[in-house]
């Protein structure tokens, strides 16, 4: 949870899923045809916008070389021929070259030395690139997790109320009152080292403020007539919950966790500068960025790149988050 | 009157007593779950994972890991209010001397920093306000965009190489000047020892390095008040008291900081206590990139050092921080805005 979490706490209005937006306009009838509608909506709202455009573009860019690099890396390691894992990046970004170290980003040598060469004489732009598997992963797991685990907790608090809410409630409380960057060092120190340990750390910690958020839309949509209608058709309370109050929940939150997959390569990036989590041989943004801390400033790109990197991408996710949060929000014509 | 607000000042000061209880007991509960068995929470504790049976069995003794977890709970809690945070793995003293030394000289670069930030936010936020949808209002937006987007050490080493290495302004790194001789040590916050010893040298110093961190501080952070300072003043400038202002023919100026602005800043007050914990949670990066020697130092330390108690007493700490801020804030906001106390 970052800044723009934080904000979305402060200034969430009563959730307008049934507003202007054609999405699901009669809440009782947003199914899963209408969800289908609503992306296709949203994306052509995003696209008005240039700037989101371009953070869509961005993101689109960055999950799919993700994606295909993951794959290579896969098929590298079933293989066992490692090549295949940099077949595409301009250099290998594990083998060393003493005799390149330490250069400044150029356009010689293209593109390796774009973004100069590290202590090892290792074209940084390879080894971010060889990174990115990693950080899309943390951003879709955690997200993802923190929402399905928040929207079972938070949806069944808000619909049966009573104690099971209070203790929800005041569990959620404990954990945001510490900082997540905090709780995810206490969190990854217990664990233990490693990137799964690491993503299982985020996800412990990730989900109460999604757990808040479905139980505010559960509170809202709980006395609503549908199901009020449901309760007296004799559906089961658990069929109430996924069949009707979590499907009306789910719009509001697209906007915020998209923001949110911002924030989780933030705090992984943050985690990984701190040394958390990382494994020798294998690069990770903010773990090359914490290297670089000794050649600083002289040797700057080596800290400086690594760390542009990791901005560029959150700020797309940004941008976009917050044109999704305009939308939701109301606060534009459209 | 006064009796409504001392009802609000209990209810609430209850309220962040019992939250503190839970963070511990959440803490707590973290740790056993994930570490389920005596044996291994002894390795972590020793922080070397292969200890020979008979030291693992000492500690196990010494510490009562095999007693019932309720007792367990109940010894880490009396501990704690005691002020038995554990002992440091690495250096074997108490927590607590190490959290003395390090927590007044965090609490300073934050505070210093969220003042900053603040002032920061709350400045660009009304001219966003003030123009809104026109280009400073924008220019605004992009602004906090990029800042709340960029990973925290980014900006570190941002500030750091323009204002430090490039033009030469302030001190890149470290606390002080170390040739300097410290002043006695009072409340361990460098600037205000050394101005209770008079000692102008020294604060000076201090001073100018505590310049570049606090700044970074309150670079990460001011965005979510220039965001909420947009909202609140555009609603703010809406109101009938602010045409009444224009109308009685006061410049834009006036009425902006004059009339608009006061009324705007309420909502700020709780945004700060959230703001607070964001920080604390940056300082810890922000301290490591420009080598401040506070808790965030000590955190990195430990994690190093694979120490886990300095960790867990860390977390405790800004857990404790964090909700002592949030009711402070609760106080002020109900000293500015009366309606706040009847609820």
């Amino acid at each position: 949870m970052g800044l723009s979490s934080i904000f979305d706490h402060l200034t969430r209005k009563p959730i307008r899923s049934t507003g202007k937006v054609s999405l699901g306009t009669v809440a009782s009838t947003a199914e899963s045809k209408e969800v289908k509608k609503g992306a296709s909506f949203y994306l052509e709202y995003i696209r008005k916008d240039k700037p989101a455009l371009a953070g869509m573009v961005i993101i689109g860019a960055f999950m799919v070389f993700a994606v295909f690099e993951a794959i290579m890396q896969e098929l590298a390691s079933v293989l066992g021929r490692p090549d295949l894992g940099w077949m595409f990046l301009p250099t290998n970004p594990l083998a060393l070259y003493f005799n390149l170290k330490l250069e400044p980003p150029s356009l010689t040598n293209f593109p390796a030395n774009l973004m100069g060469t590290n202590f090892q004489g290792q074209s940084i732009l390879s080894r971010v690139l060889y990174a990115t598997p990693h950080d899309a992963t943390a951003s879709v797991v955690v997200v993802g997790s923190a929402i399905l685990i928040g929207m079972f907790l938070g949806s069944a608090a808000g619909y049966f109320g009573g104690w099971v809410d209070e203790i929800m409630m005041r569990l959620t409380d404990a954990f945001l009152a510490l900082p997540p960057l905090v709780l995810a060092i206490a969190v990854a120190v217990v664990i233990g080292g490693g990137f799964t340990s690491l993503l299982y750390a985020l996800m412990i910690i990730w989900w109460p403020t999604y757990a808040r958020f479905f139980r505010a839309q559960a509170l809202t949509l709980r006395n609503k007539p549908y199901v009020e209608a449901a309760k007296l058709s004799g559906s089961s309370s658990f069929g109430i919950l996924v069949k009707h109050i979590i499907p009306n929940s789910v719009d509001p939150i697209i906007a915020y966790a998209t923001l949110d997959m911002g924030t989780v390569i933030l705090t992984y990036a943050a985690l990984a500068f701190l040394g958390i989590g990382i494994s020798s041989g294998y690069p990770e943004w903010g773990a090359e960025s914490s290297q670089g801390l000794q050649f600083f400033p002289l040797q700057w790109w080596y800290s400086i790149m690594p760390g542009a990197v990791i901005a560029v991408v959150v700020i797309a996710f940004t941008l976009v988050g917050d044109r999704l949060q305009d939308l939701i929000g109301g606060r534009t014509n459209y | 009157m006064v009796s409504n607000f001392a009802l609000f000042v209990t209810r609430r000061a209850i309220n962040a007593v019992i939250t503190m209880f839970l963070l511990v007991a959440l803490v707590f509960s973290l740790l056993h779950i994930l570490v389920p068995s005596p044996v291994a929470m002894a390795r972590i504790i020793l922080g070397n994972p292969r200890a020979s049976t008979g030291i693992i069995n000492a500690i196990i003794k010494e510490n009562d890991l095999n007693a019932p977890i309720y007792i367990q709970f109940y010894n880490y809690v009396v501990g704690l209010l005691h002020g038995n945070f554990g002992t440091d793995t690495f250096y074997h003293i108490p927590e607590l001397l190490e959290i003395e030394t390090y927590l007044p000289i965090t609490l300073e670069l934050v505070i210093i920093g969220q003042i900053l930030g603040v002032l920061i936010g709350l400045y660009t936020g009304a001219i966003a306000a003030a123009n809104r949808n026109r280009a400073p209002d924008y220019g605004m937006k992009a602004l906090y965009l990029t800042t709340w987007s960029a990973p925290i050490f980014l900006v570190g080493f941002v500030m750091q190489l323009v204002f430090a290495y490039w033009l030469n302004l302030l001190p890149a790194t470290e606390m002080v000047d170390p040739t300097l001789t410290a002043p006695p040590t009072v409340t361990g916050a460098p600037l205000i020892d050394s101005l209770l010893a008079g000692n102008w040298v020294y604060f000076w110093s201090a001073l100018q390095h505590l310049i570049l961190p606090a700044f970074a501080i309150a670079v990460i952070g001011f965005g979510l008040v220039t965001r909420l300072g947009r909202a609140s003043m555009i609603d703010a400038l809406d109101r009938d008291y602010v045409k009444l202002a224009y109308m009685k023919g006061l410049s834009k100026g006036k009425v902006v900081w004059g009339t608009a602005f006061r009324n705007a800043m309420i909502p700020i007050i709780t945004l700060v206590a959230l703001l607070f914990a964001f920080s604390v949670g940056g300082a810890v990066i922000i301290e490591d990139v420009f080598s401040y020697h506070g808790m965030g130092f000590f955190t990195v330390n430990a994690i190093y050092n694979d120490d886990y108690t300095a960790v867990l007493a860390f977390t405790i700490i800004s857990g404790i921080a964090v909700i002592l801020a949030n009711f402070v804030a609760d106080l002020l906001y109900a000293v500015a805005d009366p309606r706040v106390r009847l609820t």
